[in-house]
């Protein structure tokens, strides 16, 4: 019990992380469901919301207002900028996912330049709300105020996608055309434009989770691949497709990388991508993957719509 | 146009591939007269890249496995060249076919379990191992020197009590006729029955296994081809930088190579090869022209690649198509 | 479409020929160095682009700052920079400076940043004969067991910066324990070495090391839970860049700011990552070789100027740029080959410098007082106020 007392700090800390890296993953995740496009780009939007937080609360008075207009601003260029790719990917779809892997990781390098020339090269801070500047307590220690909230919204809105997308009607066609989008255009429902508005939903999450973020984790170039690396993993780990899985595999990670380098702080480097690699090996499809889902991403094979089992 | 001249065209071709093939080794061969010392460094980092790459367009080109964990055996393969060469031998052979061995090891190592996985996840694994190597080069201190890397690889011999090689026009030619002979060796397994193997299993697993193939065999044994590959490479940029550290392995360079190998047009590995000249260049000659701004040409020549190259500059036909 | 795509490979491969063409010559010769008549080039190697451009520029700053004071003149003879990008690490680097010799035919070779660039070119640059200052790579080795009679170095080592801690630690928590934390890599191992043979040298104990991975650290909750854990009374500590922000900011949140001191070599708060810090940096006390408030009246010329050209104060990286063109300064007098220059530098007595008086080691590396400084806030702002000058370096 006295290790829990010990470790709780940590531990609520680890769901902090992990609420953050599934608001990173769950884009990722939809779009390669619906897709099977591997958003290597998804890094550098994370990092368009960092610096829009830069740009409206920065060093000035941190008030609530100014992360409001950082989050309506992140709304509106992730929505632009999904749309974006989801158009600029469409003309690939018949050569294979590497290539539009490769197309997403060109766009990935123009953004992450464009923000350096844009920004500088220095290291950007974000002060917190001022009303969450402070530290509570938890088991005897200190805890920054900033990162509970981080626990709250990042809940809210995990909370948000799931009721979207189980449980609207949107969310079932979305859930379809993963499933089977020949089927879902036999109905008359145009697959392209459901494509376009779940590719831009995604990113708008990405580049939320930026401002979010940003009073943890700061922007800088460099940034974006680690944001990245990881929300691959968490992807991987709970399964390309499933939002529950993204949402588990998240927590999962969020737990490694916290409480998992406190516990082993030798191997604190290869905590990341061994449990990736253990998960896989175990699992091949991920925790909550589809049985048989996996599609090549080599080859220029014509998009193969619902395999069976 | 008449069937005559349709068979007259499609004759011609192989021909004026041919003719093509020998008129850039002959231009490949006369570089070190005609360039500068500089030029042919950067030629001869040009050759190295292109193996490392012509290895990757086997795997994902021919074979059908994307990987972005090349950047691995042939970092290994780097390794493995200059320890050989500041403690046991200094001559170029040796420390190629050492590395070749030192990068199919680890292939080998890995592979069984990556080759088990498809596609995307199978891209993961690759990143996860390329990830994995290049911590534990930075971290393996007294083997590896850590992140301040190996420095002070003395110049390659070409045979046992040779001169070392300090020209560069020389080491140019030692590392063309590797390549050469490391890429032919790719190049005939692509086209002999194993090739055929493996792009059958590209092209569609399943019927592949339901027609009877043990299709877990072919994708190891090229893993660990590619890996020997790309170990080779990692010698032969050993053998003009004398200097490798953790940057040698990292994601950067798995990305750049598969860069290569679309730009060149999967599955022809000559293509990968030009590919790897024209990633190698915007990089080192176009980039810093561009004072800090390099990503972005990169990123944009990415972009321009998989749009107006859709199957490289080969222009590799995956099946026979009805236009002529 | 085949046709045209036919016609790109074409274009691209004239361009290929013509850049080939470009670098004419025959590969089959060895390279000279230098040109007898003509400016002196110098090669500026300094990140232009990636995590380190920021130290980059300030190197480049102050280095042009002294050339310009002299009219463009180093040694009285006329001065050509040739500026190349070093990037992010020794792949970029390592080619970068055998293009700056081999091309470019530079008689001598300014910067670097990262260590390993500069371990790289180290054989290079002793074979050909050119010199190289160093004038941030920090990697005990430089000056130490890779020495050559063509590296020199004007900024620091590791374990100096360091080490120069480790008895006023010792002095201040007397029987307590201190905590080590950096990063994973060989500058963070060298720091953490050379602060623990001084502190331990000087009667203290370590309570623990932690060595963080290298680059990808973004949240420190799990190593300050263990400092805290550790019961340690002090923290030593290595970080530079945006770890360097993280930590400060997480050690501040996370509530050891007000309970466990903190002590770290000064690249924690040294530059834009103390703005990035804000009041989360506030009573740090580190060891640098430079601040700069340092009060003596080079040192307020040097600011004076710096901010009116620049806009801002400078860094300890502007500072050792600017002491690599002055001692250079003082070499080119005696000759403008390599060789001449080494002869130059070996001659260079004591160094009038921002940072204090300084002079050449043997192993060419600066020998000079490391300060304690102390972040405060002065005047609305957050600057590192110099204590005391440190003993024991």
């Amino acid at each position: 019990m006295s290790w829990l007392g010990g470790n709780l700090v940590t531990i609520v800390d680890g769901v902090a992380f992990g609420v953050l890296l599934f608001t990173i993953a769950v884009g990722l995740s939809l779009v390669f469901g619906i897709m099977d496009v591997l958003n290597l780009a998804h890094g550098a939007l994370y990092l368009v919301g960092a610096y829009l937080a830069v740009r409206f609360v920065g060093d000035g008075p941190a008030t609530f207002g100014a992360f409001l207009a950082a989050g309506l601003a992140a709304v509106a260029v992730g929505a632009a900028a999904g749309a974006g790719l989801a158009v600029m990917t469409r003309p690939l779809a018949t050569r294979g996912h590497l290539d539009q892997a490769l197309l997403t990781l060109g766009v990935a390098l123009v953004v992450d330049d464009l923000l350096s020339a844009r920004f500088g090269n220095d290291v950007q801070s974000v002060p917190p709300p001022a009303f969450l500047a402070g530290s509570v307590s938890i088991a005897g220690r200190e805890y920054p105020s900033y990162r509970l909230a981080v626990i709250v919204a990042g809940l809210a809105l995990a909370v948000l996608v799931y009721l979207l997308v189980e449980r609207s009607r949107v969310g079932a066609l979305v859930r379809a055309t993963v499933a089977d989008a020949a089927m879902v255009r036999a109905m008359g429902v145009d697959t392209g434009r459901l494509v376009v508005a779940v590719f831009a939903f995604g990113v708008v999450l990405a580049c939320l989770g930026g401002v979010l973020g940003a009073p943890v984790l700061g922007a800088y170039p460099g940034l974006d691949e680690r944001v990245l690396i990881l929300g691959l993993v968490v992807v991987v780990v709970g399964g390309l497709g499933s939002v529950p899985g993204a949402f588990l595999g998240a927590m999962v990670i969020g737990q490694v990388e916290v409480l998992g380098v406190s516990l082993l702080p030798q191997y604190a480097s290869f905590l990341v991508f061994g449990t990736m690699a253990v998960v896989l090996l175990l699992r091949p499809e991920g925790i909550l993957g589809r049985a048989g889902g996996v599609r090549g991403t080599a080859g220029v094979v014509p998009r193969r719509m619902g395999k069976p089992g | 146009m008449s069937t005559a001249t349709e068979a007259r065209a499609a004759a011609a071709r192989p021909a004026l591939a041919r003719v093509a093939a020998g008129a850039a080794l002959v231009l490949a061969a006369l570089v070190p007269l005609l360039v500068s010392g500089n030029v042919a460094d950067m030629l001869t980092r040009v050759l190295a890249f292109a193996l490392l790459a012509i290895g990757l367009d086997l795997l994902t080109g021919v074979a059908g496995l994307p990987s972005l964990g090349q950047a691995a055996p042939f970092g290994v393969g780097a390794y493995a060249a200059a320890l050989l060469g500041k403690h046991v031998t200094t001559v170029g052979p040796v420390q190629l076919v050492a590395a070749a061995l030192a990068g199919a090891a680890l292939a080998a190592a890995v592979g069984w379990l990556l080759v088990r996985s498809r596609g995307t996840y199978f891209l993961m694994l690759t990143l996860a191992v390329g990830e994995i190597v290049h911590e534990l080069a930075d971290r393996w201190e007294g083997v590896t020197g850590g992140s301040n890397g190996l420095a002070g690889v003395p110049a390659i011999t070409l045979y046992p009590g040779g001169p070392p090689v300090r020209l560069a026009g020389v080491l140019y030619w030692y590392v063309l006729a590797a390549v050469l002979v490391c890429a032919g060796a790719l190049w005939v397994v692509a086209r002999s029955a194993f090739g055929r193997t493996l792009r059958g299993v590209r092209d569609n697993e399943e019927r592949m296994r339901s027609l009877g193939y043990r299709t877990f065999v072919p994708k190891y044994a090229v893993f660990c081809l590619a890996g020997a590959a790309a170990g080779a490479a990692g010698s032969l940029w050993v053998a003009q930088a004398r200097f490798v550290s953790p940057a040698d392995l990292g994601f950067e360079v798995s990305a750049l190579a598969l860069l290569a190998v679309v730009i060149g047009g999967r599955g022809s590995l000559w293509g990968a090869a030009l590919g790897a000249a024209v990633v190698v260049l915007v990089r080192e000659e176009l980039s810093p022209q561009l004072g800090g701004r390099g990503p972005l040409v990169l990123g944009l020549v990415f972009v321009a690649a998989v749009y107006l190259l859709p199957r490289g500059f080969a222009g590799t036909r995956l099946r026979r198509s009805n236009r002529s | 479409m085949r046709g045209l795509v036919r016609r790109l490979g074409t274009i691209a491969a004239a361009g290929l020929i013509l850049v080939l063409v470009a670098g004419c010559g025959s590969s089959l010769e060895e390279d000279q160095q230098g040109a007898a008549d003509g400016p002196v080039k110098v090669g500026l190697l300094v990140p232009k682009s990636g995590v380190y451009a920021p130290l980059g520029r300030d190197m480049e700053n102050g280095f042009r700052m002294y050339l310009d004071a002299k009219g463009g003149k180093l040694g009285g003879r006329d001065v050509e920079v040739v500026v190349a990008d070093e990037g992010g690490g020794p792949d970029t680097g390592v080619p970068a400076a055998q293009k700056l010799l081999q091309q470019d035919k530079v008689t001598v070779v300014v910067g670097i940043v990262n260590s390993a660039v500069a371990l790289g070119v180290r054989d290079l640059v002793t074979d050909s004969k050119v010199p190289l200052i160093v004038a941030n790579a920090g990697a005990n080795a430089i000056t130490g067991e890779q020495r050559s009679d063509y590296v020199w170095r004007t900024s620091f080592t590791n374990g100096e910066v360091a080490g120069a801690l480790g008895e006023y630690v010792a002095g201040e928590v007397k029987d307590g324990k201190v905590f080590l934390a950096a990063p994973d890599y060989a500058a963070g191992k060298e720091a953490t070495a050379g602060f623990q043979e001084a502190f331990e040298a000087a009667g203290g104990q370590v309570a623990g090391t932690e060595l963080t991975p290298f680059g990808t650290t973004t949240n420190f909750q799990p190593y300050l839970a263990r400092i805290q854990r550790s019961g340690a009374k002090a923290v030593y500590c290595f970080y530079a860049g945006a770890e360097a922000v993280a930590f400060v900011k997480q050690y501040r949140q996370f509530g050891l700011a007000d309970r466990i001191p903190l002590y770290c070599s000064g690249f924690l708060t040294e530059g834009g990552v103390l703005a990035a810090q804000g009041e989360a940096a506030l009573g740090i006390r580190t060891s640098l070789h430079y601040s700069d408030q340092i009060d003596n009246p080079t040192n307020q010329k040097f600011v004076a100027d710096y901010s009116s050209k620049y806009g801002g104060p400078p860094t300890v990286y502007a500072v050792q740029a600017y002491d690599a063109a002055a001692v250079l300064d003082q070499a080119l007098a005696k000759g403008a080959t390599g060789d001449a220059i080494v002869e130059g530098l070996k001659g260079v007595g004591e160094v009038d410098s921002p940072r204090g008086p300084w002079r050449f080691t043997d192993g060419h590396g600066p020998d000079q007082v490391y300060y304690l400084r102390e972040t405060t806030e002065q005047g609305g702002k957050i600057v590192n106020a110099v204590v005391q000058p440190l003993t024991g370096s």
